[in-house]
């Protein structure tokens, strides 16, 4: 049998074939299941109507239409910064219990390509299952701005709404239903929630157990929320208009590398869910930074995990 | 690199921290070893004693305090050194999500291997292991056994120079034991370096050319096994229908030497777990007819 020389450094066939490996373990550990209280959810929304009154007799059906966005996009937040917490949380720690990483190290794997293959199979996943439920949310938006069209042009004509007034309400509406800008909102969740697996791979890389990395993770995950709130009112007065010193300017950027900012991606969300414009470079810096701080903590759990003995 | 060790150990001292900084523990203690290509070395110690961890410094899983640890020449630190070596862990479990088959592929392919040459292995590889029946069970569902046998069929699926077997035979059943054995065995006879740790004694004493007795972290006693458990002072004799008159003027003529005594006499025995081996064959056998 001929021998290869030398093991590559990094081997993207190998990492691959990992990250196969983990969607295929996560597929049949059946944790798409929680697809099914979303679907029924998203679809459950489509009978609970609410009518928005601002003044007399003036439907807001715009507003309600934002609210299911919200909703949607609140619930594929949820579910997909979750799923890649729990589900980096079992994997590494799962292969040292069951002893099943000796096996795999034993054989000519560089340890790098083990980390980035387990963390590319939990965002493949991860992706799938913001694809389902964009889908889902795509769909069922859509037919109900479909039915809030038909509801509101026929009420405006009722009252004696003049035709270019129902046309500008009728566009009103249609802003508010399934648009590309929709899509962008989604993307920053799935890099939200791919950041937050990063996270979870590097301390699973050092715990000991599942339960610590899911609470630290969750943890990381909090402050990564508030942490912008945090430091402005920490190191900036806005009513006094102070600038923060480069000291505060040092001990602030440490904090946004250590605990990522998540409200930079929450806010393109947000953006999304009121139709406001986004623009692709806006959307081309957040998949930077998340890129960036994938590649921060993915070179951290190297580090650690390089060294680990088993 | 022809000439180099299938295992060098050169040394090895491996101390891991104590529990809340409570100073070392010694866990091995100035190892050396060499085990030379197409051998069957065992390592054999009570409990404790350091044998994982020196298998786990041979295969880069822990890395040495002092001294060294190659495979065929390279660094066992290295990943290079792990195309030659296949590993069967004890009481291994592998991804339970996956079938026998789905394991060895995906053994196969984090060795490079693929396509139909990898198809092939699979298939020559459950059957050598006797798993092609339930190749497309998942593991799951398998018994200890069995994925002792999977994890021979891993250990093996990139056609490794050596394997590391950590206790090959816990918890499978006599028949499979030897099942097992017997496999090791005819691995030797393609020329595959083997090393192996077992509490086993009878097997290792079947199957080992070479044996290592490793206690509190420190290689007691090594060598050839025939060196090491022949009795240079006693000699055994066994006879077949020897009559009860030919005994007595054998153990007269013992007798007259003055020299020389009959320690024991009796009937020769066979082993336990021969003779389940005969008892359980015949009895299946018996069923196989009378069906």
């Amino acid at each position: 049998m001929s021998r290869p020389a030398s093991t590559s450094f990094f081997s993207p066939r190998r990492v691959l074939i990992i990250a196969q490996s983990t969607v295929t373990q996560l597929v049949r550990m059946k944790i798409f299941y929680f697809l099914a209280p979303v679907a029924l959810l998203f679809l459950g929304m489509q009978y609970f109507d609410q009518i928005w009154y601002n003044g007399p007799e003036v439907i807001q059906p715009e507003q309600e239409l934002r609210m299911h966005k919200n909703i949607c996009l609140g619930t594929m937040m949820l579910f997909g910064c979750l799923f890649a917490v729990v589900s980096t949380a079992l994997l590494i720690p799962g292969d040292i219990e069951d002893r099943t990483l000796y096996t795999i190290l034993c054989k000519p794997v560089p340890r790098l390509d083990y980390l980035v293959g387990k963390l590319l199979g939990v965002m493949a996943v991860i992706f799938i299952a913001m694809l389902v439920m964009d889908v889902l949310m795509v769909v069922t938006l859509h037919y109900r701005t479909e039915a809030k069209l038909v509801e509101a042009t026929e009420y405006m004509k009722n009252i004696g709404y003049p035709e270019r007034e129902i046309e500008a309400g009728r566009a009103d509406i249609a802003s508010q239903g399934p648009t590309l800008i929709l899509q962008f909102g989604v993307m920053s969740h799935f890099l939200k929630a791919s950041v937050l697996a990063a996270v979870a791979l590097l301390i699973s890389t050092f715990s000991t157990s599942t339960l610590f990395t899911i609470a630290t993770s969750a943890m990381i995950w909090v402050i990564g929320e508030f942490q912008s709130i945090a430091r402005d009112g920490l190191f900036h007065d806005p009513l006094l208009g102070d600038m923060p010193t480069l000291a505060e300017r040092i001990v602030g950027t440490l904090i946004s590398l250590v605990f990522p900012d998540f409200q930079l991606f929450s806010s393109i969300s947000d953006a999304a869910a009121r139709a406001e414009n986004i623009l692709p470079v806006d959307m081309a810096q957040l998949g930077g930074l998340a890129a960036l701080y994938i590649g921060i903590y993915v070179v951290l759990s190297w580090f650690v995990f390089s060294d680990k003995e088993f | 690199m022809s000439d180099a060790a299938a295992v060098e150990v050169k040394n090895l001292v491996k101390d891991f921290k104590g529990a809340f900084n409570g100073g070392k523990v010694h866990a091995v203690k100035g190892v050396s070893l060499r085990i030379a290509p197409g051998e069957v070395y065992g390592l054999i110690g009570p409990n404790g004693s350091g044998k994982s961890t020196t298998m786990k410094a041979v295969l880069g899983l822990v890395a040495p305090t002092s001294g060294s640890c190659s495979i065929f020449g390279r660094n066992s630190r290295k990943v290079d050194s792990r195309m030659e070596v296949g590993f069967l862990p004890e009481n291994p479990y592998f991804y339970k999500h996956l079938t026998a088959a789905e394991t060895v592929r995906f053994y196969g392919k984090l060795c490079g291997m693929g396509g139909r040459k990898l198809k092939e292995r699979i298939e020559e590889l459950l059957e050598l292991v006797g798993l092609q029946d339930a190749r497309n069970r998942r593991l799951k569902g398998f018994s200890k056994g069995m994925l002792q046998r999977i994890g021979l069929a891993q250990a093996m699926v990139q056609d490794p120079r050596l394997l590391v077997l950590d206790e090959p035979t816990a918890g499978v059943d006599p028949m499979g034991s030897r099942e097992i054995r017997d496999l090791i065995l005819e691995l030797k006879n393609r020329g595959i370096t083997v090393f192996l740790c077992s509490h086993l004694l009878e097997q290792v004493q079947q199957i080992c050319d070479r044996v290592g007795i490793i206690h509190q972290g420190v290689l007691v006693n090594e060598g050839r096994l025939d060196d090491l458990i022949s009795l240079e002072n006693r000699t055994e004799l066994i006879l077949e229908n020897a009559s009860a008159d030919l005994l007595e003027q054998i153990q007269s003529l013992v007798e007259v030497t003055h020299e020389s005594k009959v320690v024991s006499s009796g009937n020769a025995r066979t082993t336990l777990e021969d003779l389940f081996l005969r008892e359980t064959k015949s009895k299946k056998e018996r069923k196989r007819v009378s069906k």
